[in-house]
């Protein structure tokens, strides 16, 4: 057994793994200009060569992964000689990076022309002062020019070169403006995906992580509700289905199975909404979040994208178990089950229905992790923002911090499922075993 | 409103010579009030003197006492902003802090400029000096408390930002050839002076181009953290890119209301993101979880026309879907082929598949017939002999080409496929490449032939000068998408610009027109109507045919809702 856990562990890192260079390499390949969807659609060739540099776009992919999945701070601190570290402001909750200097103090740095650096002290009580630094913070390099590495105003590890007064275009207090004694060369810092660090997302310009909890807040909740509303009826139906096979009820249900399987959920969508919302005006036709606690205000505004979810996955799931049980009622020892006289409900309870069950169980945990990142059709139908709709956008924005930290939950999510599917072989069928 | 002062400047003499020219009927009333507004005279006295001398009555105040309190809940898309002089759409960036960051002149509905936060203008008589005069006693809000007084230094900062390339404001183009940095005179506290290269007009109308929104010298440079100085009736509270952004009614903001205490009469305007597809965002509004949808779309209209719980306003707009061709690219580099693809649009059929009928026909020229200076001019016939003519003459007998077509604009989109059929007649091969709305501004500026939405602009010389002409550096201005500089149009434009008498602005007009339908580098088959859907318990909404949200008026009538 534990091998069999530890296989699966070693599994899902290498899926992770094997998926985020995936997706990376896509947005990789992706037509699409992160600079342009950043500063807009009038930016001019030098503010974007500026931009995609400050935001270290412009190094080599492979370093960029890396720079995603392993961070930079440690990298930063070997150029630095000091280590860097993230302080938050507690007025805007916002955080920026700072080097750790001397007596408990922090530094950020900057030029006005390429001379001298000025060095901004933070003091652990959180006051700021400036002192400018000597000549011989210059180090020279391998080719004896001379450097000076230090995290910048902006919260970047960044290499300043003595005697070159560059101008960087940067966002400043004042807008979009040049600024003299720029450095050369940038390292954005972050502490990467394996300390829990996504990044921060191009397209909200805000920390991956605070978008993806809401996200995902609201996903499981419209997934969650419609998985516990979808599946017992489901199950139900199909067994109700397999049990009557032949019968007019069997027909019935099957019939409306395959219908409502076959209607896209666009369609399925608006007729509901068409019904109930325009026409008899009894539910809301979209969800409209006015405030992060509205949709527990007003939980009638689900019920419209519940239905739509049920109507596309209830004929799935309930046509399976039908036939799984059909099949199960055929196998001989039901038929000897019921030869030795069993009562009728015994033999399908104890007998058939475990079984039976085996199929749908393997279709239903596939179909949580198609719940929470594939309804985007219907999360567009009703204006939901929920996961789906989030992957989406960043795919578009070929935002690719947020489309990783999107695609790592979904691919968690598919192999969390399917462990619990396999728990749930072995509790159905005690023959089942991993080892 | 704040009582106005009631000193009359001596009028610019373009004023009284406008005036001859509505008593002998040559001005239309609205043009005459545009034009007098235009130089400075101020909305009532424009009002007076359109009268001929006889004061005419106020407008009334509603009869209804105002009500205080609500909410507006509006459908549309929230997308990441940070600086206002950056903002490149109306509805999706400026409408959000419209009622937050105010601009220093106000164009309303019938396309008539008011002062502002300018108390005044006033022009000298070759248009090249404008005397700006802010209201006194203006108060900046911020952190839940007034703060220091508006004065001209604040407006010399946002001149700053606005004409350094460095911010990339599509405002810089508005004052290339015109205005630098080192021209703006701040004279005193209240008081600048722009000392103009040349004459311009439009000085007031491109104050509110809506890029122009006025922010204080401390500005943090992200607008979305709520935490920068504003004048604006109301303050951000929230901003979550794709899901919401908040406002709320802030305290002493400098205008009142009829029952004399200050604006707005709403508590809150909360912008909610209903996605790119409006289909949410109409269900919405039906069952009223929203109270108006940003833009409805022409299917919108048609779905919510008849709806009894809607009320719906129309409004006809200098808004259009233009068809452009990048004259550096081959084959567009030949006016010929040009020509050519602009002869087989069928422009009825095209309105009607794809705006349902609802707007006007255009002419191949980004000049609307809303527009006061338009010149009328025969709507194009479609032509495809003519265009198989002028494609055999180019060496281009079978012309394919490929159209970037932004699959969310569902007009575009039939408006597109429309030529692909039409063009057939002519040997002309279309292809349509279409690609989501945001792939599409990713590749405006840069796809041999696309179609691009623009949005509606008061005044034609305020249109031209965006995308027609190069910049001082000879290259073309920022959103020269079509990269189509022609000497004589440029040099005819700069007279237009500074061009006071109607008439006169006109027949410049005309011949910039004929250049633009015959050698120009787009193609505009029809502009859109603009409709209001609200909402009926929301009273005092006047659309716009900018779809500016301007709500610090608007009150919430619980009775009548519907």
């Amino acid at each position: 057994m534990l091998t069999f856990w530890l296989r699966r562990l070693a599994f899902t890192l290498l899926t992770l793994f094997i998926v985020s260079i995936a997706v990376f390499a896509v947005s990789e390949l992706a037509p699409g200009n992160i600079a342009r969807h950043s500063l807009g659609i009038t930016i001019t060739p030098d503010q974007e060569k500026s931009f995609n540099a400050q935001n270290g776009l412009d190094q080599p992919a492979l370093a960029r992964y890396l720079r995603w999945m392993i961070g930079s701070d440690w990298q930063a601190a070997r150029l630095i000689g000091r280590p860097v570290t993230r302080l938050r402001d507690a007025a805007t909750g916002r955080a920026d990076w700072w080097e750790v200097g001397d007596a408990g103090a922090y530094y950020q740095h900057y030029s006005l022309d390429g001379e001298t650096m000025l060095r901004v002290v933070r003091e652990p009580d959180g006051s700021e002062h400036e002192a400018a630094l000597g000549p011989d913070a210059w180090q020279p390099d391998a080719t004896g020019v001379l450097t000076f590495w230090g995290v910048d105003r902006a919260g970047r590890a960044a290499m300043w070169v003595k005697g070159r007064n560059l101008a960087e275009l940067t966002l400043t207090d004042a807008g979009w403006i040049s600024v003299p004694g720029a450095p050369v060369r940038y390292l954005p810092l972050q502490l990467g995906l394996l300390r829990g660090d996504p990044g921060v997302s191009f397209l909200t310009r805000r920390p991956v992580i605070e978008t993806l909890v809401s996200r995902l807040r609201n996903t499981a909740l419209l997934a969650g509700l419609a998985f516990l509303f979808i599946m017992p009826l489901s199950l139900a139906l199909g067994l109700l289905a397999g049990l009557n096979e032949g019968k007019p009820l069997d027909r019935l249900l099957s019939l409306f199975g395959l219908v409502t399987t076959a209607t896209p959920e666009f369609v399925n969508g608006v007729f509901l909404i068409l019904i109930f919302s325009t026409w008899l005006g009894w539910l809301p036709g979209a969800v409209v979040l006015s405030s992060d606690t509205a949709i527990f205000e007003n939980p009638s505004m689900l019920a419209l994208p519940i239905l739509t979810l049920t109507l596309v996955e209830l004929g799935y799931v309930m046509r399976i178990t039908r036939a799984s049980l059909v099949e199960v009622m055929r196998a001989n020892y039901i038929r000897t089950a019921v030869l030795k006289g069993l009562p009728y409900w015994r033999v399908v309870v104890r007998h058939a229905l475990r079984n039976a069950l085996l199929a749908p169980i393997t279709v239903i945990m596939l179909h949580i992790n198609w719940l929470v990142g594939g309804i985007v059709i219907v999360e567009s139908i009703f204006g939901y923002p929920g996961l789906g709709s989030f992957i989406l956008q960043t795919a578009l924005f070929k935002d690719v911090f947020g489309l990783e930290a999107a695609t790592m939950v979904l691919v968690l999510l598919a192999v969390v499922t399917q462990l619990a599917a396999d728990v749930l072989y072995t509790f159905l069928n005690p023959r089942i075993r991993y080892g | 409103m704040t009582a106005r002062s009631d000193r009359q400047p001596p009028f610019h003499p373009g004023v009284y010579d406008a005036q001859a020219k509505l008593k002998q009927g040559r001005l239309s009333r609205r043009e005459f009030l545009r034009l007098a507004t235009l130089l400075g005279a101020g909305a009532s006295a424009a009002y007076v003197l359109a009268a001929c001398g006889v004061p005419a009555a106020s407008p009334t105040a509603s009869a209804a006492p105002i009500k205080r309190g609500g909410v507006i809940r509006v459908g549309t898309q929230v997308q990441a902003i940070d600086h206002p002089a950056r903002y490149s759409l109306i509805g999706y960036d400026a409408n959000i802090t419209r009622a937050v960051h105010e601009y220093l002149t106000e164009t309303d509905r019938n396309n008539i400029t008011h002062p502002y936060l300018l108390e005044s203008w006033a022009a000298s008589d070759d248009l090249k000096t404008w005397t700006l005069k802010l209201r006194q006693g203006i108060l900046w809000y911020q952190n839940g408390a007034n703060t220091e007084e508006l004065v001209a230094d604040h407006i010399q900062f946002n001149f700053s930002e606005w004409l350094n390339p460095d911010t990339g404001s599509s405002i810089a183009a508005l004052w290339t050839g015109f205005l630098t940095l080192a021209n703006l005179e701040v004279q005193d506290k209240y008081t600048l002076v722009l000392h103009l290269d040349n004459p311009k007009l439009d000085v007031p109308e491109s104050l509110f181009h809506y890029p122009a929104q006025i922010v204080h010298p401390s500005f943090d440079g992200d607008i979305s953290t709520g935490q920068n100085a504003s004048t604006g009736p109301m303050v951000l509270t929230e901003y979550k890119v794709g899901e919401r952004a908040r406002t709320v009614r802030r305290d002493g903001y400098w205008q009142n209301g009829s029952d004399g205490q200050p604006l707005p009469y709403i508590d809150e305007i909360v912008h909610i993101d209903l996605g790119n597809d409006q289909t949410a965002a109409v269900a919405a509004l039906q069952g009223g979880q929203v109270d108006t949808i940003y833009s409805p779309t022409v299917d919108s209209y048609l779905a919510l026309r008849n709806d009894p719980k809607i009320r719906v306003d129309a409004v006809g707009t200098a808004q259009s879907r233009v068809l452009r061709f990048r004259v550096d690219l081959e084959p567009w580099n030949n006016n010929d082929v040009r020509s050519a693809v602009k002869k087989i649009q069928n422009r009825q059929k095209i309105l009607d598949q794809a705006y349902f009928g609802q707007g006007l026909l255009g002419h191949d020229v980004h000049v609307s017939p809303v527009h006061p200076e338009w010149a009328p001019l025969d709507v194009p016939e479609y032509d495809p002999d003519g265009a198989r003519a002028l494609l055999a003459a180019a060496g281009l007998p079978d012309l394919t080409f490929k159209i970037s077509v932004g699959s969310g604009w569902t007009d575009v989109v039939a408006y597109a496929e429309t030529l692909q059929q039409d063009a057939v007649a002519a040997g002309i091969t279309i292809e349509l490449d279409s690609m989501p709305v945001d792939s599409y501004w990713n590749i405006w500026t840069e796809t041999p032939v696309g179609i691009t939405p623009w949005t509606h602009r008061p005044l034609a010389v305020m249109l031209l000068p965006l995308a027609y002409i190069a910049g001082p550096d000879g290259k073309p201005v920022a959103w020269n998408e079509s990269r189509w500089v022609d000497a004589e149009f440029s040099q005819l434009l700069l007279q237009a610009q500074g061009t006071l008498d109607i008439d006169a602005r006109r027949a410049l007009m005309e011949k910039l027109e004929v250049i633009q339908r015959d050698r120009g580098s787009i193609a505009v088959a029809w502009w859109q109507n603009f409709w209001d859907v609200w909402n009926p318990a929301f009273q005092n909404v006047q659309p716009h045919p900018t779809a500016y949200n301007l709500w610090r008026e608007v009150w919430y009538d619980p009775d009548k809702q519907a």
